[in-house]
């Protein structure tokens, strides 16, 4: 009988502290022929497992173009999640997926390219930021405005650190007011204002969102008085889901099952929507 | 096939002959003095002076609590089990017709794409027999929803009332052979059958206006959705009678080294059925999760899978605590331009 709610077991190979209860897993598939046979594209989801104390959603970190293993970042907020933080390197849990829609970085060819995150809303952004790397020469301009409540608070700091170095990047980043450190030498604000004064040229560029609800909204705000589009704004709603394939019935945003249709959005699309989300 | 007829005392020789056969026979029967769907062993256990169950028969193929795999964790690894489901041949005796409509709803939500056939293998295994309906009572509305106490969806045999027994119509290949397996407890004859009760129509209910209401995104904002869910204390038993209603949770059970995962039965009127781990609720009051499941019924399974999400067999209004009538509502969203 196939299951569909039946996991694939996965072998923890790397564990990464991001921030204070937020860290990344780099994940193996067990079965060599999964391993070798998988494929997922940038902005889809999986439901991860922690034996004897249920599933989570995340999306899937990591780029499709390293291949080997994928990566989830999750903050320990619940029993699942508190499950997946005390598994140590080598210890086995569960994985299905992949699940959902993606970015259509193929359209996207030739354009510039601006990531607007906030706190642990940049794991799926940087999935894409790292695709777009992987294949620098196809794409203009890359911009990333990324914040968090404080400075201990932004998740992937070394990769941060590499982006700023590369020179192919502009990385804007920001801590809310009063998360400041003494040393800290990016800016002080919330994301949707830093995105309007760093002012990426809309031009021939598409914009690419994650961060709490409420962000995104005020994100795709900011972006239309900077010049952007409906059309050429994109983000990812993650709503709560349990099933990851369209029966469970919680991830709906009025008559759209995000899991399935979803979760890649463009801005035009969200506004469409009913506001549920 | 044509003027068949089972006679009242030979229910018994048919129920013996379906567990004969392995199966299971399911009827509405006493327990704790309400009617209810569960195994009937013989005739005696089955209620013939009921106008609904008290729950749904769903519960026979969606189970309100089910495992799909069984984990050992051990030391280096972990043995995971996926459950094969059994679906043991199931009959459903004296379903009503309005119920009955509700599987093209739940079979619609278990199949598009990927398929549950934990619910699919169920289904296939069971056949329905409806009674069609000679009684009803104020909270029955199938009329309104556009069915009738003899309207055929989802219906394999439909037995009609009549003197000392029930003519028998097989609707469907499954229903064909079924009267055929089991031919010896049936006879031949026509009798005059009962008058069926049909429901008065509710006159102010459109379902198309209630439609076009919701299709339109400006209604979400309307001020009378909370007031018309001010008193739901969200306590789901409309979800949980309520045969179409399929939402579920996934869960883990057992200690940290041995346990099963399960799907349960959940519904979208918990406060936590949409929580976020970031304590974001997109529904976070209970006028939005009702909003929600009314406009499920009305709007996105009809516009999704092209069923309908409410058959009318009005157990949401017999159950509610706080008499919030889903057909109160209906009226309201037609009345609304």
């Amino acid at each position: 009988m196939n299951n569909i709610y039946l996991p694939h077991l996965v072998t923890i190979e790397g564990i990464y502290e991001e921030a204070p209860d937020v860290r990344t897993l780099s994940l193996a598939f067990k079965d060599k022929a999964l391993a070798d046979s998988f494929v997922f594209k940038t902005g889809q989801f999986g439901l991860y497992s922690a034996f004897g104390l249920g599933e989570s959603t995340f999306c899937i970190a990591s780029p499709p173009t390293r291949s080997g293993s994928i990566q989830c970042t999750f903050r320990k907020s619940g029993r699942v999640t508190g499950g997946l933080a005390g598994l140590s390197i080598g210890d086995t849990m569960g994985f299905r997926g992949p699940y959902g829609n993606w970015f259509p970085l193929d359209e996207w060819k030739g354009k510039d390219i601006v990531f607007i995150a906030g706190g642990i809303g940049l794991p799926p952004v940087r999935s894409v930021i790292w695709n777009v790397l992987d294949r620098r020469e196809e794409f203009g301009k890359l911009t990333v405005v990324y914040g968090a409540k404080t400075v201990n608070d932004l998740v992937y700091k070394t990769e941060l650190a590499q982006w700023d170095e590369r020179g192919d990047v502009t990385l804007v980043q920001t801590v809310d007011p009063g998360g400041e450190t003494p040393d800290w030498k990016g800016k002080i604000g919330f994301v949707p204002t830093v995105l309007e004064e760093a002012g990426p040229s809309p031009a021939n560029a598409v914009a690419v969102t994650c961060g709490p609800p409420i962000m995104i909204k005020f994100v795709i705000k900011a972006l239309g008085k900077l010049g952007f589009a409906d059309e050429s704004i994109y983000t990812t709603l993650e709503n709560k889901m349990k099933c990851g394939v369209g029966k469970c019935g919680r991830c709906n945003v009025g008559d759209i099952y995000i899991c399935k249709e979803g979760p890649v959005y463009s801005a035009a699309e969200v506004k469409k929507m009913y506001d549920d989300f | 096939m044509a003027d068949i007829f089972l006679k009242t005392e030979y229910l018994d020789r048919l129920i013996g002959s379906v567990r004969q056969a392995g199966g299971r026979f399911i009827a509405p029967c006493t327990d704790a003095r309400q009617t209810v769907f569960k195994e009937a062993h013989a005739a005696k256990d089955v209620v013939a002076d009921y106008i609904l169950a008290h729950n749904s028969y769903k519960e026979f193929l969606f189970p309100q609590t089910e495992v799909i795999s069984t984990h050992k964790v051990k030391k280096d690894s972990v043995e995971l089990k996926g459950i094969e489901c059994a679906a043991q041949g199931t009959v459903i005796f004296g379903a009503r017709p309005c119920e009955a409509a509700s599987l093209s709803a739940l079979r619609a939500v278990f199949t598009w794409d990927s398929i549950d056939e934990f619910y699919t293998k169920r289904e296939d295994n069971t056949v329905v027999i409806a009674v069609a309906c000679t009684r009803g009572d104020d909270a029955c509305f199938c009329t309104t929803v556009g069915l009738s106490p003899d309207s055929t969806a989802g219906v394999d045999v439909m037995f009609k009332e009549a003197e000392h027994g029930w003519a028998v119509m097989p609707l469907t290949g499954k229903g064909r052979a079924f009267v055929e397996k089991h031919k010896d407890v049936f006879e031949k004859a026509a009798p005059a059958v009962k008058p069926l009760f049909y429901p008065e129509k509710i006159k102010g209910v459109d379902i198309e206006k209630i439609k076009e209401r919701l299709s339109k995104k400006e209604h979400y904002e309307d001020p009378v959705w909370p007031e018309l869910a001010r008193k739901c204390i969200g306590c789901g038993a409309c979800t949980f009678t309520c045969p179409t209603c399929h939402c579920f949770d996934i869960i883990d059970e057992g200690t940290a080294y041995e346990g099963e995962r399960r799907k349960n039965w959940d519904a979208c009127q918990f406060d936590h059925f949409t929580l976020h781990a970031s304590g974001h609720n997109p529904r976070d009051t209970q006028y939005k999760r009702w909003r929600n499941r009314f406009m499920c019924k009305f709007k996105f399974y009809p516009d999704k899978f092209s069923s309908k999400g409410c058959v009318g067999c009005g157990r949401c209004i017999r159950v509610c605590p706080v008499r919030l009538d889903i057909t109160e509502v209906m009226e309201e969203m037609s009345l609304r331009p």
